[in-house]
């Protein structure tokens, strides 16, 4: 079964998408904030990143950054996922190396929607 | 809602648009009247139809007909089809056509999502069809649906349903309102109009493509073929009829069968080889 990493500082959003993702047949595990996730990447790379911006300690963009330095960080598909929604942001996040963005609040349709775009449903 | 009230909206449906309700989804009449109800001040679809039935109102019943068509669309559904119709039948049909120009209709576009992905897809391979005169005509029998689509306006949720985000940031914009608009070249490449596919009297001229996905699998069986015989009457010589995804003419019109060209497609049969259903 393929591995969904879910990064997010709010226990209700990973909660509902861990939910939603899990019905998409994967396994998930969770992070709350970037260090946490970075930690987490260097014990078990996953397949798929859904990623929150806004986060303490370390936040989506620098741990973006940081996993695709890693040996293994190309090989994640990374779906940013923000409240962050001007043209400026998304771009900004995929020149950091995103690879999808998905625009909180989010539903199945369109989780389900953006994993197909990186080629995962 | 009482069995009266679902028998005389699922008749003017019927009557209306060619849909069929059946009487295990009168749940969903009830939703999809919600607003019309809220606008107007009834309580309940019970209300509705008994004022209907006392003050008969052509443009209301219009819109409570409209209003109870299945408005499912997304953008790039069923996108093989689509694919197939840009990069494979219109290069076809370009060969075969003196004046480079090559007119589609896709119809029951509701919201407009379908119409504007063929545009995005036509718009990427612009340089592949070499500057032919491609003209999209997109049409659905719901005014507010239209004027939604001729805006090219789309709210957070159906933006990012089915479409990626590099199209997203390549086609559109973001309205102050929370909406995303398609750009302007995007908008001026679809012409939007009101039609009713049931009207025997509405002739939108003749097409090289039809693309006409999941509105015939709503109708009535007694209307799809009158239907599909007006499709082959719109379609030019050689044109090609696109359905939705299982969605077949097999068995309910002889005025079509499947295109030995392209897969997926229904070819007309001229008239005169056409055999009674």
């Amino acid at each position: 079964m393929r591995h969904c990493l879910i990064v997010d500082d709010s226990r209700v959003v990973r909660k509902v998408a861990g939910r939603i993702v899990a019905n998409m047949q994967f396994d998930v595990t969770e992070a709350v904030d970037g260090a946490d996730a970075l930690t987490k990447c260097r014990e078990t790379m996953p397949d798929v990143i859904l990623l929150d911006w806004n986060m303490p300690v370390m936040n989506g963009l620098d741990f973006l950054r940081a996993l695709r330095r890693e040996t293994e960080g190309r090989k994640p598909k990374v779906v940013f996922c923000s409240t962050e929604t001007d043209k400026e942001h998304i771009g900004e996040a995929l020149r950091s190396g995103a690879d999808e963005f998905v625009m909180k609040p989010f539903d199945t349709d369109i989780l389900q929607s953006k994993f197909a775009e990186v080629g995962l449903v | 809602m009482q069995d009266t009230t679902f028998n005389a909206l699922a008749d003017l449906a019927l009557e209306s648009t060619g849909q069929f309700i059946a009487s295990s989804k009168s749940y969903l009449v009830e939703a999809r009247l919600s607003s019309i109800l809220r606008r107007e001040g009834f309580a309940s679809c019970d209300d509705l139809a008994a004022c209907l039935k006392a003050r008969p109102n052509p443009v209301l019943s219009a819109e409570v007909a409209a209003a109870l068509q299945t408005r499912r669309t997304r953008f790039f559904r069923d996108n093989d089809m689509l694919e197939r119709i840009v990069g494979d039948v219109l290069p076809r049909k370009l060969k075969l056509s003196k004046a480079g120009r090559i007119k589609i209709w896709c119809a029951g576009v509701s919201t407009g999502e379908e119409a504007f992905s063929l545009a995005i897809l036509l718009h990427e391979q612009e340089r592949a069809l070499r500057g032919a005169r491609i003209e999209i005509l997109a049409t659905d029998i719901c005014r507010s649906a239209l004027d939604s689509a001729r805006a090219g306006t789309f709210g957070h949720y159906s933006i990012q349903n089915g479409l990626s985000v590099h199209r997203l940031l390549a086609y559109f914009d973001e309205l102050e309102t929370g909406q995303w608009q398609a750009n302007e070249e995007l908008r001026r490449a679809i012409t939007f109009r009101h039609h009713n596919l049931i009207d025997a009297e509405a002739n939108l001229g003749q097409f090289d493509i039809i693309v006409c996905r999941h509105v015939l699998s709503g109708m009535a069986k007694s209307i799809r073929s009158s239907v599909a015989e007006r499709l082959s009457d719109s379609l030019l010589p050689e044109g090609l009829l696109v359905l939705g995804h299982g969605e077949t003419l097999t068995g309910i019109s002889n005025a079509f069968e499947p295109s030995r060209r392209h897969r997926g497609g229904w070819d007309a049969i001229p008239a005169a080889r056409r055999v009674a259903a």
